[in-house]
């Protein structure tokens, strides 16, 4: 019976280990992460408009931002001021552009769209809760006065700023 | 069944609230940030150090305007003078765009 019984115990002390701890180390910290969800596209719904409106047969620009700390960033959206390529233009191109939120991860980020600020072409929101927003831009150019654009291909940019508080 | 999808494209800067250390060279702080570039439509992002009325400050990293690819993670460090570091209010990165990208991303951390 002893005998065995240290038999037992030698084998038992010589198994092999099956498991092992295998640790999962992680930082997290503050973040803003600024995600293009949708690329905008201009519309052309007479020769003196372009504009990215779907009901002009655009597309709205959509940008994402993801913030992992309440009230810690500001989130600002510029409308173009400009084209940033375009045919040569002889006459001056008045903006128009506005921002607002379209969708949300939390029910409370409703209150972004009521307070936010805009001065210019520029809107400002106050991201207060954790989680991701979505923006939508549309923006609109009108040439000269009742002047058509010329032909070609024409790009403007949308401005998405993450400042920390 | 069809799926339609668009591209996502991130850019992400961190920390959030970076702090300045002292450097190996007297009267030059440091301070170390990470950039994270998911975009495919950009390949470079550009640096500025500002104050709080967004003036520019003057600063020396490897480079002021970094290269990175798809997915790169980078890390840089950021010198600043002794006698500039009360005035450092933001450090913000700025994605430079290539012909035909509709969206420019900044993200600023700022120093308290």
């Amino acid at each position: 019976m002893k005998k065995l019984l240290l038999v037992s115990l030698i084998l038992a002390s010589n198994a092999p280990a099956f498991a092992e701890e295998t640790p999962i180390t992680g930082n997290v910290q503050t973040r803003c992460l600024i995600t293009t969800d949708t690329n905008g596209v201009f519309g052309n719904p007479s020769p003196t408009k372009l504009s990215t409106a779907s009901t002009d047969g655009g597309v709205v620009p959509v940008v994402r931002y993801d913030v992992t700390l309440a009230d810690a960033y500001l989130a600002k959206v510029t409308t173009p001021t400009a084209f940033s390529s375009s045919p040569a233009l002889s006459d001056s191109v008045s903006w128009t552009g506005s921002t607002a939120v379209t969708k949300t991860t939390d029910a409370g980020m409703s209150i972004y769209e009521t307070n936010k600020v805009t001065y210019g072409q520029t809107t400002q929101f106050d991201l207060t809760i954790a989680g991701s927003t979505w923006f939508s831009s549309e923006s609109a150019a009108l040439y000269g006065v009742n002047k058509s654009f010329p032909g070609g291909s024409y790009t403007a940019v949308i401005l998405a700023e993450c400042i920390a508080k | 069944m069809i799926t339609l999808s668009a591209p996502v494209y991130s850019h992400e800067m961190t920390p959030t609230y970076p702090i300045f250390t002292d450097s190996f060279m007297a009267g030059i702080s440091v301070t170390t940030m990470n950039l994270f570039n998911k975009r495919t439509d950009v390949s470079y992002y550009e640096i500025g150090v500002f104050t709080k009325e967004w003036e520019p400050i003057p600063f020396v990293s490897q480079y002021t305007v970094i290269p990175m690819e798809y997915l790169d993670t980078v890390a840089f460090d950021v010198y600043v003078s002794n006698l500039s570091l009360g005035s450092v209010e933001y450090i913000c990165s700025v994605s430079q765009l290539a012909v035909g990208s509709t969206v420019s991303s900044k993200i600023c951390s700022r120093v308290k």
